[in-house]
């Protein structure tokens, strides 16, 4: 009797300590503790690597240089190839795949029988893991063995197999192609819930009144899904400057600096050269761009209001 | 008029159906061609004209990587980076879902717009300190340094999401609860946790997912074969093996769970957040 009350006191002094007004902290602490360990404090020693010469290839090069990586950065061509390359990489994608994640989401959204075996069909490409999804069009486009080039020839659209990545504005459109077939389900699945929120009567009013399918488009379903498509944009914006892993597997940033991004040339400038400081202050400037982006776009398009 | 009416519903249900079957041919297409490929033999993948439809079967191709290229390794690897990033989000995260949930305090709102700005960092922000700091403590090409940076982004995700459950699950029982004598922490453990088990299994699975298919992190935080994930595994084969083909299973059979899963339950947590 006596053991089971002691082997429960651990417990019972956590009860008690429950019922003080300390309880939710005590409840966020291991969490916060988390999260400050492994993203607020690399986080605040990155942007501080960014002022410092750190090259693990050469551990004896060590100290502050200040500024020295940022003016690097400004006379580095590639720095603006990257910068350039990362706008028309993620505005073409994003564009594309709002297109048909609209398509799709409306088509879903008539609920006609067998829709749901569609949507999972159509679902299916965003959750596949971006390595899969890179090496599986990387084969399907390759220029001895890819099915693409066979279907085009056949078609007569190409007279003879072509080097999609080997050419560099080829090799940027088929990035931006493999991109929105693996990312556009994300738009379907965001704008079609928006389109469910949308009450019927509108369009019945609208339907009375004598609205066609363009009138409604533009004067109901747009405007109503405007915020689900301004949180769609600035979400899959933010995740397509992030995240080198597409382009990283297709081409690696070339051929030349043809598809190089500024997300990959910070990964490749810390993977493959070592040179962290450089790296850093690379991403640091990605990140600083992306944030006055997302406040210009977030004030612009108002989400927060509505 | 009726006659146009109904004249003009029929192009449209055709018109939805052409689009709906054309994106799916888009969407299953490529995998469906993998998924052949994979079942051919090298000889008549390697050939002049373009076999669509195999004309002989093999297995060859699966049973080389599962014996020649350690992915048995890889996938157990794999397996217990997800699952030890599992563990550590629930432990820590239901606490704090609970506690954002049920409680009101100072800085709470401040504190989980916190939480969602640090999912917006870019990874390779993150990537290149955090490998510097986990090279200091050892914990480079280990499984637990790499699950612990997978918490990086998917603790917060986890947190967002569970909290939605909490909210969603009533409090009467737990002040029932409350009343008759049990502490906080009783209530919690007792009554809500269990309300809220499928959305937490659901956010599990969430994250499970998210881990189980992470690249860049693996990239860059494992060196040996001793932690290597087979995201990892399947990037630097691609060069050994010519073409991944065994890595088809684990990666749709994750992709079509998620799928399936997403469109067919009707409270979706993943976007909320």
């Amino acid at each position: 009797m006596t053991s089971s009350a002691s082997r429960y006191l651990p417990f019972r002094a956590l009860g008690e300590l429950s019922e003080t007004r300390y309880w939710m902290y005590l409840l966020l602490l291991p969490s916060l503790v988390l999260i400050l360990l492994v993203i607020a404090y690399p986080t605040l020693y990155g942007m501080a690597i960014s002022f410092r010469e750190m090259r693990l290839t050469r551990p004896g090069l060590d100290g502050w240089v200040g500024f020295k990586h940022y003016a690097a950065m400004w006379s580095d061509p590639v720095f603006w190839i990257a910068l350039k390359n990362t706008v028309v990489w993620v505005t073409a994608a994003v564009v594309l795949e709002l297109a048909l994640g609209l398509l799709t989401a409306t088509a879903l959204n008539r609920d006609l029988p067998g829709t749901k075996i569609f949507a999972v069909l159509i679902l299916l490409p965003y959750f596949l893991p971006n390595v899969v999804a890179g090496h599986m069009w990387a084969l399907m486009l390759d220029p001895r063995l890819g099915v693409i080039n066979d279907i085009l020839v056949r078609m007569g659209v190409l007279q003879s197999y072509k080097a999609w990545f080997a050419d560099p504005n080829a090799a940027l459109a088929a990035t931006i192609l493999v991109e929105a077939w693996h990312g556009f389900p994300f738009f379907a699945l965001l704008l079609l819930a928006g389109l469910k929120s949308i009450p019927e009567d509108l369009y019945k009013a609208a339907a009375v009144d004598g609205a066609g399918v363009a009138a409604q488009l533009r004067l109901i379903t747009l405007p109503m899904l405007k915020t689900v498509i301004a949180a769609a944009v600035i979400l899959r914006v933010i995740s397509l400057v992030n995240s080198p892993d597409l382009l990283l597997i297709l081409t690696g940033g070339g051929p030349g600096d043809a598809t190089q991004v500024l997300s990959l040339y910070a990964f490749q400038t810390a993977y493959k050269e070592f040179n962290f400081g450089y790296a850093s202050a690379l991403s640091v400037v990605m990140f600083v761009i992306l944030m006055i982006f997302a406040v210009a776009y977030i004030r612009m398009s108002r989400i927060t209001k509505e | 008029m009726i006659e146009s009416k109904r004249h003009r519903r029929l192009i449209a249900n055709i018109a939805t159906y052409t689009v709906l079957v054309s994106l799916s041919a888009f969407c299953i297409g490529p995998m469906v061609w993998m998924f052949l490929t994979s079942l051919k033999y090298e000889a008549d993948i390697v050939t002049q004209t373009m076999q669509y439809i195999p004309s002989r079967i093999t297995f060859d191709n699966y049973v080389a990587i599962w014996t020649q290229s350690g992915f048995p390794l890889l996938i157990g690897n794999s397996l217990v980076v997800t699952l030890l990033t599992v563990t550590i989000c629930v432990v820590t995260g239901t606490l704090a879902a609970y506690a954002f949930s049920r409680f009101a305090f100072r800085g709470r709102d401040r504190l989980m717009l916190g939480y969602l700005v640090v999912r917006m960092f870019p990874a390779v922000m993150v990537i290149i300190p955090l490998y510097v700091v986990m090279r200091g403590v050892g914990l480079v090409d280990s499984r637990f340094g790499l699950a612990l940076a997978y918490t990086s982004f998917l603790l917060p995700l986890f947190v967002w999401m569970l909290k939605g459950f909490f909210d969603s699950a009533p409090r009467e029982l737990e002040s029932a609860a409350r009343i008759d004598g049990s502490t906080r922490l009783g209530a919690m453990v007792r009554i809500v946790v269990p309300l809220a088990r499928n959305g937490l299994v659901a956010s599990s699975v969430f994250i499970a997912i998210a881990a189980w298919n992470e690249f860049l992190f693996a990239l860059m935080l494992t060196t040996g074969q001793g932690s290597r994930t087979w995201p990892v595994g399947l990037q630097l084969m691609v060069g050994e093996f010519q073409l991944p083909w065994a890595f088809w299973p684990p990666a749709a059979s994750s992709a079509s769970s998620r799928s399936s899963f997403s469109s067919l339950s009707s409270n979706e947590p993943w976007f909320r957040g």
